[in-house]
């Protein structure tokens, strides 16, 4: 209990930090101020309509993160799998650039060219993985996720080679992920999206814990191992490619938030993925308060932030769990 | 990505690397007799080469050289910021002209153990066209003419900074890019056309010619106008989004769209483009 109440008070206190600091530098009184609306209009729409909403997503695009990359760890049995490892980092960056590239017009075509380049990395691994019509073989969707990565990496490469400088450095910025394009609407659609699948992976628990003990042994322990293995991977790339649409590719949460709760407090999975939902959301809310702030009025891109922050935490925690 | 990442890497140290020997060596060797094929890797370059008369003499150019009008007919090389250094050496040039960048430091090097003439410049700000024009005459036998063109340029500028702009200060922001915000900064030629058609950009407090911000700061030093640079659309897509509302100027809709190649680059045209500038914002203001 006293775990949950520790992570919960984490969540909160680094939440409002995000709200209260920010590059405009505004004094904390007036930021309460305008959370209730009052003072200075510019302030109340800085307030309310940049800061939560800003705020909010990055907890839940990192909690979301952090949920895949536990996930995909225990169905592929890999350390090192993240939640992009399965071609959707590939596929979306594919898209987002042809997007950019082909100077598709609409506010919204970079984000919905990213989901649309994910889904098909995710159906063309899918198909990949699957054999004999119902067996979804995890060594094949781990290899077939690395070279459909590779494929939509080399093509995304050959447009960047072709396009002018300008919307080279763009797309290149629009890749590294960021959550300047936060707002009630975005984090809505997030919300709505990623609710589904969240629930569907946290209700899975159970059979995830004998399923990280190999198929074999999952299949005697009595979990239906073939529907599993296909829910799994189906939610957890939905979440991710919902996650890219929004925020672009942040790397480094996905895979070390599910190391660092597994060596805090164990294998479990009813325990891990709320507890690297929570975790995750502070270390990716904490990040972006970091990467807007630190350098003001200059942004740092966050996946930068989120890997200087958590290396050396992780570092330490591997140190003691293996010492 | 893991694999690309460090090949990225390594490029880029071989890159640093060949920058600093470039920048230790002297400034390229330089022919004796002037220039007679000239391939210019910069638009900046191309277009001061014909500004100064020798215009005649250029015999290859990047893609992206579009001015004056007659550059279009020279044979391209490419994109000048990743040289390709056959299709450069294929014009059997006698100098080349690189923008001075660590992206094309490797064909530098290759062209000079090649034994072509070469010299590197930055063309970032609008006392560069004076220094470039300056070299590039001496460089090309047509030192008379860009002498000349430099000095009165120089004057020009000189006294477009002394008289004031009368009426009201118009801040404005000049947006590079929408996502991520990227602004230009007090370090860029874009800064110093506007100034010299007497606005203020709220981010000539960075020292860089261009910045990654957030919409909150855009927000927080409320423009009046958004200066839009490169858009083609009269009214930018992303202006829709319900996160850009917070920034007044876009709320109003308040655009300035900035498309002619003379506000891409630093040139002889840019006393034309702040009169220009000036007309458009008045007109915005309207």
């Amino acid at each position: 209990m006293r775990r949950w109440t520790a992570l919960g008070a984490l969540a909160i206190a680094v939440l409002a930090t995000a709200i209260v600091v920010g590059p405009a530098g505004l004094a904390p009184g007036d930021v309460l101020r305008g959370l209730v609306g009052r003072g200075d209009p510019t302030t109340i729409a800085i307030v309310r309509d940049l800061r939560v909403p800003r705020a909010v997503l990055a907890f839940l695009v990192g909690g979301s993160l952090a949920v895949t990359g536990a996930v995909l760890q225990a169905l592929v049995r890999n350390p090192l799998a993240d939640p992009y490892l399965l071609g959707l980092s590939g596929g979306a960056g594919l898209g987002a650039v042809l997007a950019i590239a082909l100077g598709l017009g609409g506010a919204w075509a970079v984000p919905a060219a990213a989901a649309v380049g994910a889904l098909a990395a995710i159906a063309l691994v899918y198909r990949l993985a699957v054999v004999a019509g119902a067996v979804l073989d995890t060594r094949v969707l781990l290899l077939g996720g690395v070279v459909v990565g590779a494929f939509a990496a080399a093509l995304m490469g050959a447009v960047l080679a072709l396009s002018p400088a300008e919307d080279l450095r763009s797309a290149l910025l629009w890749l590294l992920g960021g959550f300047d394009t936060a707002s009630w609407r975005t984090l809505g659609i997030f919300a709505a999206y990623a609710a589904a699948p969240l629930v569907l992976l946290y209700r899975a628990s159970r059979p995830l814990d004998l399923l990280s003990l190999g198929e074999e042994p999952a299949r005697f322990l009595g979990a239906d191992v073939e529907p599993l293995k296909r829910l799994l991977y189906v939610a957890a790339s939905l979440l991710t490619a919902a996650a890219v649409a929004v925020a672009g590719i942040i790397g480094f949460v996905g895979l070390v938030i599910p190391h660092a709760i597994r060596l805090l407090w164990g294998h479990t999975h009813r325990t891990l993925l709320p507890a690297a939902f929570v975790l995750g959301g502070a270390l990716l809310c904490a990040a972006d308060a970091v990467a807007r702030t630190a350098f003001a009025p200059l942004t740092l891109p966050v996946g930068v932030v989120t890997a200087v922050l958590g290396v050396p935490v992780f570092a330490i925690l591997v140190r003691r769990w293996s010492a | 990505m893991r694999f690309a990442g460090r090949n990225a890497a390594r490029a880029a140290t071989a890159a640093i690397l060949a920058a600093a020997a470039a920048g230790c060596a002297p400034a390229g060797r330089v022919a004796e007799r002037p220039a007679h094929r000239v391939v210019s890797l910069a638009p900046s370059i191309t277009e001061l080469l014909f500004a100064i008369g020798a215009g005649d003499r250029v015999v290859g150019r990047t893609t992206w050289c579009d001015y004056p009008p007659e550059a279009l007919s020279i044979a391209s090389v490419g994109d000048g910021l990743h040289p390709n250094v056959e299709a450069i050496v294929a014009r059997r040039p006698d100098l080349v002209l690189f923008y001075t960048s660590s992206s094309n430091a490797a064909a530098l090097e290759r062209l000079r153990a090649l034994g072509v003439a070469t010299d590197t410049i930055r063309m970032d700000r609008l006392a560069d066209v004076v220094t470039g024009a300056r070299r590039f005459g001496r460089l090309t036998g047509t030192a008379r003419r860009a002498d000349s063109l430099a000095a009165a340029f120089a004057a020009a500028l000189d006294s477009a900074r002394a008289v004031p702009v009368p009426g009201p200060r118009v801040r404005v922001v000049l947006l590079a890019w929408d996502a991520p915000p990227v602004v230009i900064g007090g370090g860029g030629f874009q800064h110093e056309l506007v100034t010299l058609a007497g606005v203020d950009n709220v981010f000539g407090d960075l020292a860089r010619a261009s910045g990654q911000v957030s919409i909150e700061t855009i927000a927080a030093r409320d423009p009046d106008l958004v200066v839009l640079l490169g858009e083609t659309a009269p009214e930018p897509a992303w202006a829709a989004r319900p996160e850009w509302q917070v920034v007044r100027a876009v709320r109003e809709r308040r655009f300035v769209r900035l498309t002619g190649s003379e506000f891409a680059r630093p040139t002889f045209r840019a006393l034309a483009a702040v009169r220009d500038l000036r007309a458009a914002i008045g007109e915005a203001r309207r």
